[in-house]
């Protein structure tokens, strides 16, 4: 099997999943890349995570504040249908929803779930979903507007944040009486009185549509006039070129490599316009079909293409979720997920609950002195420990190169199958040097294995511990 | 409240009171797993808790007049201590039996708390437990463990010396998968919570299968992945319907004969509660003239069920920390 695809395998499990196994890697590159492509898109025709057995262990998952970020993480570990669980992480880093003022695991699990299973529907439907979700009716204040008075922040958020953004190619997408016309709209969409969490814990919030406290009367948004609820307002948003755009830059950012911050979207051109005007196409193609959109995505050459590749820089729960489908670790269901569940939080991103209703700084914005410590410490940790099975793996692997590995070899394969291939020469020679010092790598007796597995599980960690490991 | 003809008597299931809330210690449970009522009433509540409240995980004793006795047993893998406690039961003499899946391991107390002993090795051979769910124990003193990632109910003596096995992985009558709950009834027989085959199993002491029942489904006398069991003096059968949120009510021969949903009514702890947060009070009364109460009176993921000498039914629920109790009665039919 040509290392090519290995390495174009890789290149799409990191962006479409959360990282795969070196076995997993061979396995699909052998089932060809279109096909793999189609199994991501569809996940309906895969088994997904045992649900019966998650609850059996941990019965807490079914409503815990505290206990959301690790479930998640559990998912993004073990679910086998990777595109659908990276889709839910991509539209929370924009359908931002946070826990701090929602205070409900439930309720987030809810609107992460509408994301998991909307994902990569009809962009009005999520749309849609979104706007009676009870979770984001509070997180925006919408159960605070009132037909006498009106509360623009959802109104405000769903054009500039959620769909449409402030502009694009230099012109304003939406004027500030479309924000009002746009909250009244959504007058009247509200909660109905849920139970508090004493005694004996919350009820799940219900959306609840009070015709008496919608604002009935004609309206024009978006130069249409008419007598627009909520649901006209999503249809009209979904038609407009700047839905399109706005959709198509996020995946680009997401899935293909780092755009510059939303806010300077209006004045600043797409890195590469040429890759949007084709996700823009899908988009309209397909009635506003995001799996249509992730199709021509992961099948394009500006997806595949080697100038993409490590181009981004990881976000946390790709670090952690990634490093622990590399190892191998928690595959199965044992206790210790919450605490490893924080190092995402520690690492500047707390699940399920953003900083504020613009998400996270991305790209670079993820590094800074402390976070770094925390990447690095976290991955060289895990990559370290031989005894886990995936580096078991990795250390099987290595010995099928050769009964005997000079320190070069040891290194070059030792990159491949940690997947960091974007080493500088730098950075490869100090490995190489290093490597060096304890000679040629044998595994013929016990005590050389032992040795071999202990220089590799090394080795690891300082790959690990490398900058060039911060890029996906 | 639900009256059911049954031979020449009817049965009446009336719920009577609630005890508990959620706690993380002291008056409440937090996120309990199973219970056993013993014979001077007192109940013992295993509490899991949840990974970030290592705190909570202990075992409440409680009456059944919602008295609070204490409480014993911590977080950790010391003597009396627990991870992953996943099931209780007694012996004649009252002293508790606790089982731990993730230790592989069973921790006995005094009926006050206090830790005797342990035992139990990680393993697949005989006598070897992977993940044990449930325990029941007999007059004679042999206790039942549904060792579940094994998929076989062990026996052993009360202090751990292997007897007997039976059961192995599968969907044919007598294998199981991943069982869970187990109880006795009065003539000995074993009944099994086969999870994640949907059913109930019947043996005898000695492992010959006998009967299963139910199927995977929503319906009346189906089952999503059952976890407990339980059996009265009259050989009524109480099947923790887990996924579906109600215990079904069976008689003898599988039969079903009604369903319970929960009809919660404020517990005296809840109540307590409710008056320490005056905000909370004024919330509950917007939600409740909502829906009616509805949300609150339902069984809110329930986890165990058990039935005394009494008649006391008696259904554990896990997120709502708190114990529905009915009570069973029965009538003459007059023809």
């Amino acid at each position: 099997m040509a290392d090519q695809d290995i390495a174009l395998m890789a290149h799409l499990f990191r962006r479409a999943g959360f990282g795969a196994s070196r076995d997993d890697l061979e396995a699909y590159a052998a089932k060809g890349y279109e096909a793999t492509v189609e199994e991501l898109l569809n996940p309906e025709t895969q088994p997904g995570v045992e649900e019966d057995l998650m609850l059996r262990y941990n019965q807490s998952f079914r409503e815990s504040n505290q206990a959301r970020d690790q479930q998640w993480l559990y998912r993004m570990v073990n679910e086998p249908r990777q595109l659908q669980e990276k889709m839910a992480l991509f539209w929370h880093t924009i359908l931002c929803g946070g826990n701090t003022k929602i205070d409900s695991g439930y309720e987030m699990h809810r609107m992460i779930n509408m994301f998991r299973e909307k994902g990569t529907g009809s962009f009005r439907d999520l749309l849609l979903d979104l706007s009676k979700n009870p979770g984001m009716i509070y997180y925006l204040d919408n159960s605070e507007s009132h037909k006498t008075a009106v509360n623009e922040n959802y109104g405000r958020e769903l054009l500039e944040l959620f769909s449409l953004g402030v502009g694009m190619d230099e012109q304003f997408n939406y004027s500030e009486d479309d924000v009002k016309a746009c909250a009244l709209a959504f007058t009247g969409w509200n909660i109905a009185p849920a139970y508090p969490p004493f005694p004996y814990g919350r009820s799940q919030w219900q959306f609840r549509f009070d015709p008496a406290d919608h604002d009935d009367s004609v309206k024009t948004f978006l130069g249409e006039t008419g007598r627009w609820n909520g649901d006209d307002i999503i249809d009209i948003i979904c038609k407009q070129p700047g839905a399109a755009r706005f959709i198509a830059r996020h995946m680009y950012d997401f899935f293909v490599a780092d755009e510059p911050p939303v806010p300077s979207w209006r004045q600043t051109p797409p890195r590469d316009m040429e890759a949007i005007k084709t996700l823009e196409k899908a988009y309209f193609d397909s009635g506003y079909n995001i799996k249509a959109m992730l199709r021509a995505l992961l099948t394009s050459d500006f997806f595949k293409s080697e100038d993409v590749r490590f181009a981004k820089v990881k976000n946390p729960a790709e670090i952690v979720a990634g490093t622990l489908r590399l190892v191998g670790d928690h595959r199965e269901i044992k206790p210790g997920l919450w605490e490893i569940a924080q190092e995402c939080t520690y690492m500047g991103m707390n699940l399920m609950d953003p900083p504020t209703v613009e998400g996270w700084h991305t790209g670079y914005e993820w590094i800074d002195s402390g976070t770094l410590v925390e990447r690095v410490n976290f991955a060289s940790e895990y990559l370290g420990q031989t005894d886990l099975p995936g580096v078991q793996s990795l250390v099987n692997h290595l010995m099928a190169l050769g009964e005997s590995l000079s320190p070069a070899q040891f290194v070059e394969g030792s990159i491949d199958l940690v997947g960091t291939l974007n080493l500088t020469e730098d950075t490869r020679q100090a490995l190489v040097a290093h490597a060096q010092e304890g000679g040629d790598l044998r595994h013929g007796t016990e005590a050389d294995r032992a040795e071999f597995t202990r220089r590799a599980g090394e080795m690891f960690q300082m790959i690990a511990s490398t900058s060039e490991f911060q890029f996906g | 409240m639900s009256t059911h003809f049954f031979g020449l008597k009817d049965w009446n299931f009336q719920y009577s009171h609630s005890l508990g809330r959620n706690e993380f210690g002291g008056t409440g449970f937090r996120n309990p797993v199973d219970m056993v009522v013993s014979a001077d009433d007192v109940v013992y509540v295993v509490n899991r808790s949840r990974e970030d409240r290592p705190d909570g995980v202990r075992v409440t004793m409680v009456t059944l007049e919602e008295d609070f006795i204490g409480e014993f047993g911590a977080y950790g893998e010391g003597d009396g201590e627990s991870i992953w406690p996943t099931a209780v039961a007694l012996d004649n003499e009252g002293n508790v039996y606790i089982a731990d899946e993730f230790l592989n391991r069973i921790s006995v107390y005094t009926k006050d708390g206090d830790f005797i002993r342990k035992w139990g090795k990680a393993g697949s051979a005989n006598g070897e437990l992977d993940r044990p769910a449930g325990l029941a124990i007999d007059g004679q003193g042999t206790l039942y463990v549904t060792d579940s990632r094994n998929h076989r109910v062990q026996k052993f003596t009360l202090d751990g010396k292997y007897i007997g096995t039976f059961g192995s992985f599968g969907s044919e009558p007598g294998q199981l998968n991943m069982p869970w709950g187990i109880t006795l009834d009065k003539d000995g027989l074993v009944l099994v919570a086969d999870w994640r085959n949907d059913r109930i199993q019947a043996f005898t002491p000695d492992g010959e299968w006998q009967a299963s029942f139910g199927s995977s489904g929503t319906g009346i006398g189906e089952f999503n992945r059952p976890n407990g069991v339980a059996v009265d003096k009259d050989g009524l059968i109480y099947v923790l319907d887990w996924l579906n949120d109600r215990v079904q009510i069976l008689n003898p021969d599988g039969r079903f004969i009604t369903a319970l949903h929960g009809e919660h009514q404020l517990s005296r702890w809840g109540k307590d509660k409710l008056l320490s947060n005056p905000d909370m009070i004024e919330q509950r009364a917007l939600a409740f003239t909502w829906d009616q109460g509805a949300f609150e009176k339902r069984l809110s993921d329930p986890c165990a069920v058990k039935v005394d000498d009494q008649n006391r039914i008696l259904v554990l629920e896990n997120t709502s920390g708190r114990i529905q109790v009915y009570q069973k009665t029965d009538t003459p039919v007059l023809v």
